[in-house]
């Protein structure tokens, strides 16, 4: 139970409370002034003679007084009585301020036994139901990690004897296979271990979201880190003929967990190579920024549309469906970057143009988090940006705002070259104003360029880098 | 004389291929489906090495492995070494290695014949 409580100035000073206020001393001055008004004058009138022309006055003041009690009395009267009622209208408000802010254990304690005590108690119904599907949804959503943890447990079971057998094939240990037998093996291999990975994968994802990733922290010369992945990286690098040109400023030893970062590093490293043709060159760099350390992977490769650059780091998402046979992969790599990268508070984002290939940059914090919280990663990057976009059309298309949005989301087309289409059409049309629309524009920008926010001054440098580089 | 091996694992199959991999490369090897099953036999036999899973029916194996305390132990598991730290298995001295499953074959030969020669 949490009852809102009000201090004294605030209830005085309730706009509320001044309006019935003020509407009950001038009825209370009014009405009485009126009153005795017509008694003075009927009074004056029957009583000139009998009246002393001393006494007259003294009948004014008196009447005077009269009507200033009066209308006092009626203001205190009007104070107390609007204060009964604006009070439970302000408890009720500051309630739903707090349900909105997710807290659904507010209770109102109202006993006016009028309609605001129904409206009160149909709030309490309402918060102590929505609290309730809050408690299932945790429950359903814990029960998911759960799952996938299980799950994934019980299908490697079987991977063990099927690749025990497959490897003793392929080593002889039944006798030599012919031509057609080993490339038949071969498939078979390879598509086990890939099988294996989207496994591995899905418990990496498990512990993310359930805050079970483990993280061995340790003093690390990050420069020879590194240095140590680039080179672990430049055979598959040499296989495409590929330069790994590294830039790695003076780097301070911090702890973390070195296989985690390496892990990450490898990923987006491997990445820029899948997409990178061949004899091109992937730029590595390592900077520290104030309380960061960032590293950047360039490619020259294929690029991303803006659509694609946040959707990448979501689960399963693969820029061409064509693609994906084409590079392999489990579709989680770079979500699983996310959830490690953001379970140290670092951020991860990427910076692209179509054809002219991506920059990927990753940030880790000089100082290690040890209590690691829990990262949702399937389902929830899209979820979060579709509910922004949403607000803003409810913001500035108003009651229509909705059923647009509703449009625009069942043709799939929340991508930002879409929506910025879409508000340029409106503008066209005369809709809304072309300062709106530009409003708009900004405002979906800004959902959109969430993931760059976060590296403050630096932002505005790498961007014109990247510019200067290939993008003019 | 080829030194003995006791595989215990609840699945039929994980048996048989850890079996068939270390008969190939000359070891001698016993089988045991649980932990109730391996203490028994190691009433009959002494092998050199337990191939134990740490996940199987009956008594658990932190009970089991206490019992065990003069012949070296290597557990395989679905699970990383780091959950089963976290189980409170791994701390005896006779416990010498940890597979990871699936393993991979000649790793599984190449660490089986270290343990060994130590």
């Amino acid at each position: 139970m949490d009852i809102g409580k009000f201090d004294i100035k605030k209830i005085i000073l309730s706009k509320l409370n001044i309006k019935l206020t003020l509407l009950f001393i001038i009825v209370g001055l009014v009405a009485p002034s009126l009153a005795l008004y017509y008694f003075y004058t009927i009074s004056l009138s029957a009583m000139t003679l009998s009246l002393s022309p001393e006494k007259a006055p003294l009948l004014k003041t008196a009447i005077v007084t009269i009507v200033i009690l009066i209308a006092v009395n009626a203001g205190v009267l009007g104070f107390f009585v609007s204060k009964s009622i604006s009070k439970p209208i302000k408890e009720l408000y500051k309630a739903t301020r707090k349900v909105e802010k997710g807290n659904y254990n507010v209770r109102l304690d109202i006993k006016t036994n009028d309609e605001i005590y129904e409206l009160a108690q149909a709030f309490n119904k309402t918060t102590a139901s929505l609290g309730r599907l809050e408690e299932e949804r945790k429950e359903i959503d814990s029960a998911k990690t759960e799952f996938l943890s299980i799950t994934s447990h019980e299908l490697r079971s079987p991977m063990t004897p099927m690749k025990a057998q497959l490897q003793m094939l392929e080593e002889g240990y039944f006798g030599a296979l012919n031509k057609k037998q080993k490339e038949s093996l071969g498939i078979v291999i390879r598509n086990a271990d890939r099988l294996d990975n989207i496994i591995v994968d899905f418990l990496e994802v498990s512990r993310i979201e359930a805050a079970r990733l483990k993280f061995n922290f340790k003093d690390t010369d990050m420069a020879q880190t590194v240095q140590d992945n680039v080179k672990f990286m430049e055979g598959f690098a040499k296989e495409k003929n590929i330069d790994l040109i590294t830039n790695i400023d003076k780097l301070p030893i911090i702890e973390v967990d070195p296989d985690r970062v390496s892990q990450v590093f490898r990923n987006l490293i491997n990445n820029a190579i899948k997409f990178s043709n061949d004899k091109s060159k992937i730029k590595i760099n390592a900077e520290l920024i104030n309380e960061y350390i960032l590293f950047s992977i360039r490619d020259y490769g294929c690029g991303l549309s803006s659509d694609n650059q946040i959707r990448v780091f979501e689960p399963f998402y693969q820029v061409e469906n064509a693609n994906r046979r084409r590079h392999g992969g489990t579709g989680l790599g770079l979500a699983i970057c996310r959830g490690i990268v953001e379970s140290q508070n670092g951020k991860i984002w990427v910076e692209s143009q179509p054809g002219k290939g991506c920059k990927f940059n990753f940030t880790i914090p000089l100082k290690p988090v040890r209590n690691i919280k829990p990262i949702k990663i399937l389902f929830s990057q899209k979820g979060v940006i579709e509910r922004k976009i949403k607000e803003e059309f409810k913001t500035i298309l108003g009651p229509l705002g909705l059923g647009e949005f509703n449009e625009l989301k069942s043709k799939n087309s929340l991508g930002k070259e879409d929506l910025f289409e879409y508000v340029d059409s409106l503008t066209g049309m005369y809709i809304i104003p072309p300062e709106r629309g530009v409003d708009f524009k900004n405002r979906l920008q800004k959902i959109y360029g969430d993931e760059k926010e976060v590296i403050n001054r630096k932002e505005d440098t790498l961007h014109e880098s990247l510019g200067d580089e290939v993008f003019k | 004389m080829p030194k003995t091996i006791l595989v215990v694992d609840d699945e039929l199959d994980i048996r048989q291929s850890v079996k068939q991999i270390l008969e190939v490369n000359g070891y001698t090897v016993e089988t045991a489906v649980d932990g109730d099953d391996c203490l028994k036999k190691l009433n009959e036999l002494t092998p050199d090495l337990i191939l134990m899973d740490i996940m199987m029916p009956g008594t658990p194996v932190g009970d089991v492995v206490k019992q065990i305390t003069d012949i070296k132990i290597a557990f395989m598991s679905v699970v990383r070494i780091s959950d089963a730290r976290k189980r409170g298995l791994c701390t005896q001295d006779n416990i010498v290695d940890f597979f990871q499953k699936p393993f991979n074959v000649s790793d599984l030969i190449d660490r089986v014949e270290l343990v060994l020669s130590e």
